[in-house]
């Protein structure tokens, strides 16, 4: 088979830009005010405390102006949106008791059978509610809870309110107020001191109501010596609309755990993807995020590591891929708070056929934190004269016992391994195709087995619309 | 000081720039206009006492085939503090530029403390961009090693921050390596 015809089997065999005619149950009328707030919180029948939470983050979120900085958010009507919509009011723990139209848009997505293989728990979130769980049971002997957020919220009510907005507060943004005032959905994951949770635990996320905004909130929380991969893929169907994504991720790692969390996403090239992700590692525990952009229209995602205790390593992988009417602005933060810390970010984007990737990090380490190390590289990868590249890193240094080192590099797909790759055989796009996916590799190899092929898909078919 | 330069087709300009605490710093807005134009910026800073040193470097390469280099090192010390931002922007068209930024510094005390902030905007593909800054201190390898060939500290120290200093103020035209050597030898 040739790679033209290759590509083209996979560009038909894509199967996610499709979606499901709606069947809400409950959703609030369009924009934001105070009784909206409080219906989404009396429709899930949520303490006391909670309702107040998300009044007070309106309150906020109403104060607070768009960033200065960063993409044009100018677009966004934050009245135009719907809040909060409930697909289903049926919470199941199998997958026969999932409806059978919901079941089907993961059936083409694909999970029962990474279900199969890789996973042993599934949260899938469809819409804003999570509707299908499933934890196997030596788990659930060890006493890890991996649950929707809201139902966390009722099983156990003093975690949830013990840490529930400590790492993110609704006052650090405009979109962290805006989330805490109107979350739904989320996972919510506790592992208890010592365990290790082998294989990661998996949630998809779907939005599939046209101008619906979603806002999912998760928390982990790892004790002391425990270790968990949590793994959250995205993609959406193609709207003409609209669409806002802003999440909320807050992880706790206490001393000595361990905690990965990695991302794919892809949401459909209208949504405004506006993400507050931020770890608290604890002495000696190492938290690390892997964070893969390559849909909406425009994203700005910083994951953060604030590194709190002696020895706390932190790592953030990040990938970026702007096409056509695309600005992804991503990168990610580590707060240096103690002695003997290290951070490494490491972040590859490219862009082609107009878009923008910018990125925008930063480095901090504050005095006292001797003996901290922290490396950052980024490379940029521009494939045509449309596309542009920025990077704006901050790095602050209030301790002089330190090690920071900066590295940044733009470049084109080089003529030299294009032709190499061309005189063995390989047409334009295909050469170029493996250029990108060497040059992302790196990230890449990180990735569970099945969001690699995937990612890999995706970008052949980016590469196939743009080259040649 | 605030200066403009443009540079035209076919001209190369070294500006070579030593700060030593002047409250308003250096503000330096390069225009690359024409075809082949080249810039090498080279700037030492020595902070001490209690010395701020905003720096802001731009440079906005117009035209194909220019070229620029900003080369910074900087050695802070007492309760000095160095505030280092660059932009490095290429213009569409602008193709077969080529774009170099560093900023290093090296701590010297446990009060000093600096920020780099070094950002590129790249519009066109067909160019080779890039920047490097790091931060931190004197080796403990490097001082342990003159230590044990007998070299006091003292010594040592001003060995490495010579050697830190020699790579930059090699590429300083002949007439300002004295100028330079001069005001640096407080530290030293």
């Amino acid at each position: 088979m040739t790679g033209a015809t290759r590509l083209a089997d996979l560009k038909k065999s894509y199967r996610l830009g499709f979606h499901q005619p709606e069947s809400a149950v409950f959703k609030t009328p369009k924009g934001l005010s105070r009784d909206i707030v409080s219906a989404i919180s009396h429709h899930k029948d949520e303490p006391e405390w909670m309702h107040d939470f998300r009044q007070q983050s309106l309150m906020i979120f109403e104060q607070k102006s768009l960033p200065a900085w960063g993409a044009d958010l100018s677009g966004i009507d934050f009245n135009s949106l719907h809040y909060y919509l409930d697909p289903s009011d049926r919470r199941s723990h199998t997958w026969n008791d999932v409806p059978a139209e919901i079941r089907d848009t993961y059936e083409k997505i694909g999970i029962p059978e990474a279900e199969r293989r890789f996973l042993a728990g599934v949260g899938a979130q469809y819409d804003s509610e999570i509707i299908y769980h499933d934890l196997k049971k030596q788990w659930e002997d060890q006493g890890v809870i991996f649950v929707g957020m809201d139902t966390a919220l009722k099983a156990y009510p003093d975690l949830v309110r013990r840490y529930f907005g400590t790492v993110i507060p609704p006052s650090d943004n405009k979109f962290a107020a805006l989330n805490s005032a109107v979350w739904s959905g989320g996972s919510f994951v506790y592992v208890p001191a010592g365990v290790q949770v082998s294989i990661p635990l998996q949630a998809y996320f779907r939005i599939n109501a046209a101008n619906l905004g979603q806002f999912e909130r998760t928390l982990i929380l790892a004790e002391e010596g425990s270790s968990v991969h949590y793994v959250e893929g995205c993609s959406a169907p193609i709207y003409s609309s609209d669409s806002l994504h802003a999440a909320v991720v807050e992880i706790i790692v206490k001393k000595g755990a361990r905690v990965r969390y990695t991302t794919i996403q892809n949401w459909s090239n209208n949504v405004y993807n506006l993400v507050t992700k931020r770890m608290l590692v604890e002495e000696e525990g190492v938290g690390e995020w892997i964070d893969g952009n390559l849909g909406s229209k425009i994203t700005m995602k910083y994951p953060s590591v604030i590194l709190n205790g002696k020895g706390a390593k932190g790592e953030v992988l990040s990938l970026a891929f702007a096409g056509p009417g695309q600005h992804q602005d991503a990168g990610g933060k580590a707060i240096h708070l103690a002695p003997y810390t290290t951070s490494t970010i490491t972040s590859k984007s490219v862009s082609l056929g107009g878009g923008r990737s910018s990125y925008r990090g930063m480095v901090k380490v504050a005095k006292g934190a001797h003996g901290s190390k922290s490396f950052v590289r980024c490379d940029a990868l521009l494939l045509d004269q449309l596309s542009r590249s920025d990077t704006y890193p901050v790095n602050i240094i209030n301790e002089p016992d330190v090690s920071l080192g900066h590295e940044a590099s733009v470049s084109k797909v080089g003529e030299n391994q294009l032709f190499y790759l061309r005189s063995r055989g390989l047409s334009e796009a295909q050469a170029t195709s493996l250029i990108v996916n060497g040059f992302i590799e790196p990230i890449v190899k990180e990735l569970p087995l099945e969001y690699a092929v995937e990612l890999n898909r995706l970008i052949n078919l980016s590469m196939e619309n743009s080259v040649g | 000081m605030i200066k403009h330069l443009q540079i035209k087709s076919g001209q190369k300009k070294i500006v070579p720039l030593i700060l030593t605490g002047d409250p308003d710093g250096v503000t330096y807005s390069v225009d690359l206009l024409g075809r082949g134009a080249e810039l090498t910026l080279l700037l030492l800073l020595f902070g001490q006492n209690s010395a701020k040193m905003p720096v802001n470097i731009n440079v906005v390469h117009h035209s194909p085939e220019t070229k620029s280099r900003v080369l910074i090192k900087g050695v802070i010390t007492d309760n000095s503090r160095a505030d280092i931002s660059g932009l490095i922007k290429i213009l569409p068209g602008a193709v077969g530029s080529d774009a170099w930024l560093s900023a290093k510094l090296l701590l010297l005390s446990e009060t000093a403390s600096g920020q780099v902030i070094p950002n590129l905007e790249i519009l066109e593909n067909e160019v080779k961009a890039g920047h490097a800054a790091s931060v931190g201190r004197i080796n403990e390898t490097e001082l342990f090693y003159l230590m044990s060939r007998g070299l006091s500290e003292p010594k040592a120290k001003e060995l490495l921050i010579k050697g830190f200093f020699a790579g930059l103020l090699r590429e300083f035209p002949q007439q300002y390596v004295k100028q330079a050597e001069k005001l640096l030898a407080p530290i030293i």
